[in-house]
């Protein structure tokens, strides 16, 4: 079977100067020209991608990381049809559809139902696929009771889940998604990737953009690395993800020796590096017992000094169920951030989780707790059970315990009764 | 999988969903709501009631000033809303063309629609006072309605269009086009019936598309005859427009995105 994707050579050009073309500016630019006596060219010009090439095989999950502006949102739009390559050939066997822009085009005067038929005609069904898709998509957003409200009464949250649902109920032959994950409450988010996985398994072939490393992992078994247009590595999600966060520490280092200025850079002044789960011994922990202990433990970079902090530490089970709410604030333990790394960490001790699968995300809160300044999310983590045989998910809490039991004690009326 | 609909039929409801939510958009929070699409016309109509009968008295061979007048305010109304929307309907719909790629002409056909809407309104009180006033109309005059209308349409889906595209690249377009519909105004026979337009200059004159289609609105609404002569160069003009403009829009149509 021919791959369902072909990036064959394909550069990409753009002319930044073409949006301002005024008759003044013209003007001024043969003005120029004729003062300075020659034939210059000021025309700008820059390469979002360069000689670009990879397949993606029918069913396959390929991840695209690297940092803003690599070329990755131009390879979407390629794909897309959007926008045309300069050179070289863009081949896409099959309908592709593009979660980039959630409600893209929802009129905050429409109703939540009427948004759902325009939304989805965009999105390339007819009105008939939409009504086919109704009820599922309503299912899924899980608005039922304001599907004849005007969208502009949502909340943002429940906006995202009604542009996610209309978005994913088209079940294309290639699903390109773009970083649309990052909005939204993690279980909203947690339902999102069981939505994508289950595309997966229906033969959907995936291309995916994120910044969550964490998401990538689970989500992609391909990834290419991408920097200044060009594919600069090719390989396992696990291997890219390695050399993507080497660059990461490599920036933060460069960007923590400049001035004040780089804060500008960062929502919040402050970002989470890291955020992993320990065993006793302090190594990353992928697979544990709930009877061992946990340390999650957070790194981060301030870029000025932000003073008094809450830490907030979720963890969540794969299917999105909270497990465990944490906050150090509450807890009696506010953080001092200033200028710089540092790292806060929670100790679990035994974990007491039940065998499943989880991941735990933190939240760095302002001083009052209202606004959140940065935000993280581990790796999956395993936890197992002792016995063998015990089914995973079917238990959250897993005590430490001790069974008693007397033995030929008689039986009197009362105790029966109670 | 997408079961395979035919992609016009996808197109066809995409722009009716888009005419939808631009008639809520336009109407949702206002008190006169579609009213409004009445509103414009009769109070065009009024003043030049005024000025044309009073002032400056205007010929219009027999029939009531008013519905002179409003016979040709209806369609010219027409062009003077839906040619800015249809203008602007890529440019202000900038972070849906730039993300997502769906058939572009829905737009602009969109944006057009919409105004028909009002068109229609404004239409059914014309056919009201053509009943009010006693006016006779032949059937056979009648039948031609539709064609007139036809060519207006396909004047405006050519203009439209073409200026949408372009609007994306100059935004001159935009008060340059509403320059143009402010001249075109006098060069159309709206205030003054053809009559009044010199025997040896008609032929350049009836090479504006609207001086014919509005002169063959009135012919077949109150004057109860055929179409002049002058709706074939109207129609023959109005399709060349309508050829180039969709021409130039498919051509430079994959280049929005990276201008936008």
């Amino acid at each position: 079977m021919p791959p369902v994707i072909r990036f064959i050579d394909v550069s990409k050009r753009y002319n930044l100067g073409l949006t301002r073309t005024s008759l003044p500016s013209v003007i001024s630019q043969w003005a120029k020209q004729a003062l300075r006596g020659g034939a210059s060219s000021d025309r700008k010009y820059h390469w979002a991608l360069r000689n670009v090439s990879f397949d993606l095989e029918k069913g396959e999950s390929l991840a695209l990381v690297g940092p803003n502006g690599a070329g990755k949102s131009t390879i979407l739009k390629l794909l897309a049809k959007i926008t045309n390559p300069t050179s070289g050939k863009v081949e896409v066997n099959g309908q592709l559809s593009a979660l980039i822009e959630l409600g893209a085009g929802f009129h905050p005067d429409l109703t939540g139902r009427e948004n759902i038929y325009l939304n989805g005609t965009i999105l390339g069904l007819s009105y008939k696929e939409v009504q086919k898709r109704f009820d599922e998509i309503v299912a899924f957003s899980e608005i039922e009771e304001f599907i004849d409200t005007p969208v502009k009464r949502y909340s943002s949250g429940m906006t995202v889940r009604l542009g996610f649902a209309v978005a994913s109920c088209i079940e294309p032959d290639i699903l390109l998604v773009d970083e649309v994950l990052a909005v939204g409450d993690a279980s909203f988010r947690q339902k999102c990737i069981e939505r994508i996985k289950t595309l997966l398994n229906n033969g959907t072939s995936l291309i995916f953009v994120s910044h969550d490393m964490g998401l990538v992992r689970s989500v992609c078994e391909r990834a290419i690395y991408i920097e200044h247009g060009q594919v600069q590595n090719v390989g396992t999600s696990g291997e890219i993800i390695d050399i993507y966060n080497q660059v990461l520490d490599r920036r933060r280092i460069e960007k923590m020796s400049r001035a004040d200025g780089a804060a500008d850079d960062v929502e919040g002044g402050v970002e989470v590096t890291k955020i992993e789960a320990l065993d006793a011994n302090g190594n990353p922990v992928r697979e544990t017992y709930g009877d061992q202990p946990l340390e999650i433990r957070v790194k981060y970079a301030a870029y000025k000094d932000i003073g008094k902090a809450n830490a907030i530490v979720l963890i969540y089970r794969s299917d999105g169920l909270m497990c465990a709410n944490m906050r150090s604030h509450l807890d009696g333990y506010p953080l001092h951030i200033t200028k710089g790394e540092g790292e806060y960490s929670v100790r679990l001790e035994p974990l007491q989780l039940f065998g499943g699968t989880y991941y735990a995300i933190t939240w760095i809160m302002n001083a009052d707790d209202s606004d959140g300044l940065a935000y993280g999310a581990s790796d999956w983590f395993e936890v197992r059970n002792r016995v063998p045989g015990r089914e995973a998910h079917i238990a959250v809490y897993e005590p430490n315990r001790r069974w008693s039991q007397n033995a030929g004690v008689a039986v009197t009326e009362t105790a029966r009764q109670a | 999988m997408i079961a395979q609909t035919n992609p016009l039929l996808k197109l066809r409801d995409l722009i009716w969903a888009w005419t939808i939510r631009t008639l809520r958009g336009r109407y949702q929070q206002s008190a006169l709501g579609w009213l409004w699409a009445i509103v414009q016309p009769v109070a065009t109509v009024a003043i030049f009631a005024v000025v044309f009968t009073r002032i400056v008295p205007v010929d219009t061979g027999g029939v009531p000033y008013i519905l002179f007048s409003y016979a040709a305010v209806v369609p010219w109304t027409l062009l003077a809303t839906s040619l800015p929307d249809m203008a602007m309907s890529l440019v202000q719909n900038m972070n849906l063309v730039g993300k997502i790629y769906f058939p572009r002409e829905a737009l602009p056909i969109a944006a057009l629609l919409a105004r028909i809407a009002d068109f229609g309104i404004s239409f059914i009180l014309l056919a009201i006072l053509v009943v009010i006033y006693g006016l006779p109309v032949s059937p056979l005059g009648l039948l031609f309605l539709p064609l007139i209308f036809l060519i207006q349409i396909t004047l405006l889906l050519g203009l439209g269009i073409g200026s949408a595209a372009l609007n994306v690249f100059y935004r001159d377009v935009d008060p340059l086009l509403k320059l143009i519909i402010q001249i075109w105004f006098y060069a159309s026979p709206i205030l003054y019936p053809v009559t009044l337009v010199p025997e040896k200059w008609q032929w350049l004159y009836f090479l504006n598309p609207m001086a014919g289609i509005i002169a063959s609105y009135r012919d077949v609404l109150i004057y109860n005859r055929l179409p002049g002569d002058y709706l074939l160069p109207a129609a023959l003009v109005s399709l060349f427009i309508f050829v180039l403009g969709y021409w130039f829009f498919k051509r430079v149509e994959f280049q929005f995105a990276d201008i936008i």
